[in-house]
């Protein structure tokens, strides 16, 4: 029995992030009264964010303090069933979030659409190559929404962002400049592209040459005074490169507190409650919808709160949590390969490229921002001929300029000892003198990949933790070191280059490991589909299984494309949305037929 | 514990006030001279200074030590991160992969103090000895290859170490290291006040600016301001 039972509202949402205030902005001027519950704090750009203190590499970037708090909660890992998972004692390789805003507040803005073949991943593939193309041990599947369905809402999620770029295929025509391999835009960018510094500008030139179809990197970073369709004002980028990992004071990095909560705290169908940590979904006595959710308030009590529709958008690893505690959904056994939650657990291939410029070339690395830089994308997704390489996928190379905070960035060349006095030097010597590339790659599910819970540890309030089960299939290995040769080739025709390293975290004989930083894009474990057998939730975001459940963000994802995730994953939330507000909230029932 | 003697006096392994004085006036550890260590003991405190300047020796800029990161250890030591505040610490525990990350039953500071004893005990003339012999046990320390007893992993001990060496030379120096902005000098990194706009595009023109730290004030270097404590880092 909870302490308190609160009177029922009509949405309760779990989680105060991208995508959480969003369903409570659109649903709020719909007539619903929403609530959402938030575990961590409030906290606000303008009071939380200033700098110079928030520019604190040591306080931000290394003790992750705008990050979750593992003391309390965290999941654990191993790369295949024939070890232990052991729980990760601390934050390394992705980095969820915690407070007003959820991760939405230390990521790059980076901003991607996907491409249309990207989710109809199986069927393109089959077409294009053939029914036996796709290796055996992948369970990739189509996302059941395709772009055109999408476009709408990746368009409109770009101006909340007031989005910088530059369109590469506006209404169906092509344009040099842009990335020429994207899906058709109705609209241009609504800010104009970044400045470039040199290195970028290089790599470009490179490209360039080299035939292949350089374009600015899309940026939520934003270019010049906006306000977006909320009425938010977002201000120009400073590049002052402190940008992931920290929030933004300038107001200039378009994130979920000016973007849409600010937008929305007055309205009188909005409610937030902080320190508010959802133990559990409450199912009906027939288990056919929810009932509302229980959850520790502020004061340590258990409280019930009633709605009649239940919004899950938790990051995406702990909505699956979620799910797996509270008995929604049948979770996945990999043994039998039945079941769905937790099933198609992916992540993301990272390699990095390293350039060394003769010292007449001066990087200023530290002018960064999060979303700077020149892409190439001709390695991408299905925009390369697949036939004879053996794998499926592929990844976007970025020269990038982030950053230049001196603990985190410290580029050495290739054979330079790990520290003492060669390694002193190489880092005095390099460090205004580097080109920084990553190849950002697609990760696709297999049968032996999924999310479930531990047997022995457990989160502060005596839940399992959930239990990762994770290495990279051959088939990403093979993908990653494709293309990673490729921006090598990239770097090797840049001008006035003396050297260039690289180094693979998918590369053959390296196991995935939680500890080196690689990106917060965990996706999957509560995939979307058209088949109930092989997916949580219906193509439009609801429990196939409880018809009042509405799932958000990258757990919908049924394997990772190349790019990053927030672009596609609001996309989903806003088509999600427009379903529930024009057909579900009418006539609440399940959306598709099982 | 310590508190008799100064820091300069522990970390140059001195003494007697005569020998103090023969020290730079701009020594590294001036403007802390009459305080305590927050955690350390004078042992650890040599030791450290011997392991720093063998990751970070000293060429025309400062070695570890001299940049201040046995203060920055000192204090990260004794607060939130020294306590495992940034660690989750529920057992049982086990032996993993190298893949699951740290797996040590100890919060930071314990496993570090204990991880020096053993060190110090295993290799009694560390500390203040040659340069080849501190290269050679802190590489087999950083292979792992040194058996410090149950509980203290050798690779995971060094990696800690290693990572709050380079953090103190390079972090804001409001923290105790990067002393007069040394680590930023060397690089060429200009500090928190960052804001360049109408400098990105500008390509291959050396920026201006000398260092500022988040505490920076006019005149001054930028470290920590007198009296604060350790809890507050």
């Amino acid at each position: 029995m909870p302490d308190k039972t609160l009177p029922k509202t009509d949405v309760v949402i779990i989680g105060g992030g991208w995508t959480g205030l969003t369903a409570a902005y659109e649903l709020a001027h719909e007539g619903q009264r929403c609530v959402i519950l938030e575990r961590g704090n409030h906290r606000h750009d303008a009071t939380s964010f200033g700098a110079p203190e928030e520019h604190d590499e040591l306080k931000y970037a290394l003790r992750a303090t705008h990050m979750m708090d593992v003391r309390k909660s965290t999941l654990t890992f191993r790369n295949d069933t024939s070890q232990r998972a052991l729980p990760m004692r601390r934050l390394g390789s992705f980095l969820p979030g915690e407070g007003l805003g959820g991760a939405g507040i230390h990521w790059n803005g980076q901003l991607w659409r996907p491409l249309p073949s990207d989710l109809e991943m199986r069927s393109h593939y089959e077409n294009r190559y053939g029914a036996q193309f796709i290796p055996e041990d992948l369970s990739v599947q189509d996302w059941g929404v395709t772009y055109d369905e999408l476009e709408p809402h990746l368009d409109f999620f770009e101006k909340i962002c007031g989005a910088a770029g530059y369109a590469g295929n506006l209404n169906g025509e092509k344009r040099a400049g842009g990335n020429v391999f994207e899906g058709p835009r109705q609209n241009e960018y609504p800010n104009p592209a970044m400045k470039q510094p040199v290195s970028s500008t290089k790599f470009g030139k490179a490209a360039e040459r080299m035939g292949l179809n350089p374009f600015p990197f899309p940026s939520a970073n934003v270019t010049q005074k906006y306000e977006n369709p909320y009425g938010a004002q977002l201000h120009p980028c400073a590049y002052c490169g402190f940008c992931e990992r920290f929030g933004c004071g300038y107001f200039a990095k378009a994130d979920p507190i000016i973007c849409v909560y600010d937008r929305i705290k007055e309205h009188e169908n909005f409610e937030i409650r902080f320190q508010s940590t959802v133990m559990r979904v409450e199912k009906s006595a027939d288990g056919r919808t929810a009932t509302g959710v229980t959850y520790i308030d502020a004061d340590g009590l258990e409280v019930f709160q009633p709605a009649d529709i239940v919004c899950m958008n938790a990051y995406a690893l702990w909505n699956v949590h979620l799910m797996l505690v509270s008995g929604l959904g049948e979770p996945y056994d990999p043994e039998t390969r039945t079941g769905t939650v937790g099933r198609n657990y992916s992540y993301q291939t990272i390699a990095s490229v390293d350039a060394f410029f003769e010292k007449e070339i001066i990087t200023n690395p530290f002018m960064g921002a999060g979303a700077l830089g020149v892409i190439v994308d001709d390695y991408n997704g299905d925009n390369f001929d697949h036939s004879d390489l053996g794998f499926v996928g592929g990844a976007y190379i970025a020269c990038k300029q982030y950053h230049g905070r001196p603990i985190s960035y410290q580029p050495t060349p290739e054979g330079t000892p790990r520290w003492g006095a060669e390694w002193k030097r190489a880092v005095r010597e390099n460090y205004l003198h580097h080109a920084d590339m990553v190849v950002h790659g697609s990760s696709m599910s297999t049968p032996g990949n999924y999310l479930d819970l531990d047997p022995t540890w457990t989160d502060a309030y005596g839940r399992p933790l959930l239990r990762m089960t994770f290495n990279f299939p051959d088939n990403d290995r093979k993908m990653a070191e494709y293309v990673t040769n490729r921006a090598v080739e990239i770097a090797q025709n840049m001008e006035n280059v003396t050297s260039v390293a690289s180094s693979n975290l998918a590369a053959v004989g390296s196991d995935y490991t939680v500890v080196p930083y690689q990106t917060t894009h965990n996706v999957g474990g509560a995939i979307m589909g058209t088949d109930r057998n092989t997916s949580v939730v219906n193509r439009y975001g609801q429990m196939w299984d409880h018809h009042n459940v509405f799932v958000f963000g990258a757990c919908l994802f049924p394997q990772n494309l190349g790019y990053n995730p927030t672009g596609p994953l609001m996309g989903l939330a806003y088509w999600t949305l427009e379903h529930l507000k024009n057909d579900y909230l009418a006539n609440p029932r399940p959306l598709m037929d099982a | 514990m310590g508190q008799e003697f100064s820091r300069r006096a522990v970390l140059a392994g001195l003494t007697s006030g005569a020998a103090l004085a023969a020290l730079p006036v701009n020594h590294a550890f001036a403007a802390l001279d009459d305080k305590p260590f927050y955690f350390l003991t004078r042992d650890e405190a040599r030791f450290l200074a011997s392991f720093c300047d063998t990751l970070i020796p000293e060429d025309e800029y400062p070695s570890a030590s001299q940049a201040g990161v046995v203060d920055f250890i000192d204090l990260q030591l004794a607060g939130p991160y020294g306590k495992g505040r940034y660690l989750y610490m529920q057992g049982p525990f086990f032996e993993g992969t190298e893949q699951q990350g740290y797996q040590v039953s100890l919060p930071p500071a314990e496993f570090i103090r204990q991880g020096i004893a053993a060190l110090a005990e295993a290799e009694p003339r560390f500390a203040g000895g040659d340069d080849g012999l501190r290269l050679l046990v802190t590489t087999r320390l950083s292979e792992g290859s040194v058996d410090l007893g149950s509980g203290l992993p050798a690779k995971p001990l060094f990696d800690e170490l290693w990572t709050l060496t380079n953090s103190g030379y390079f972090a804001d120096p409001m923290y105790g290291g990067n002393k007069s902005y040394a680590g930023w000098e060397m690089v060429g990194f200009p500090g928190a006040h960052a804001y360049y706009l109408s400098f990105v595009d500008q390509h291959n023109v050396p920026y201006p600016q000398p260092p500022m730290g988040i505490n920076h004030q006019p005149g001054r270097d930028g470290s920590m301001p007198s009296g604060l404590k350790p809890q507050e880092l």
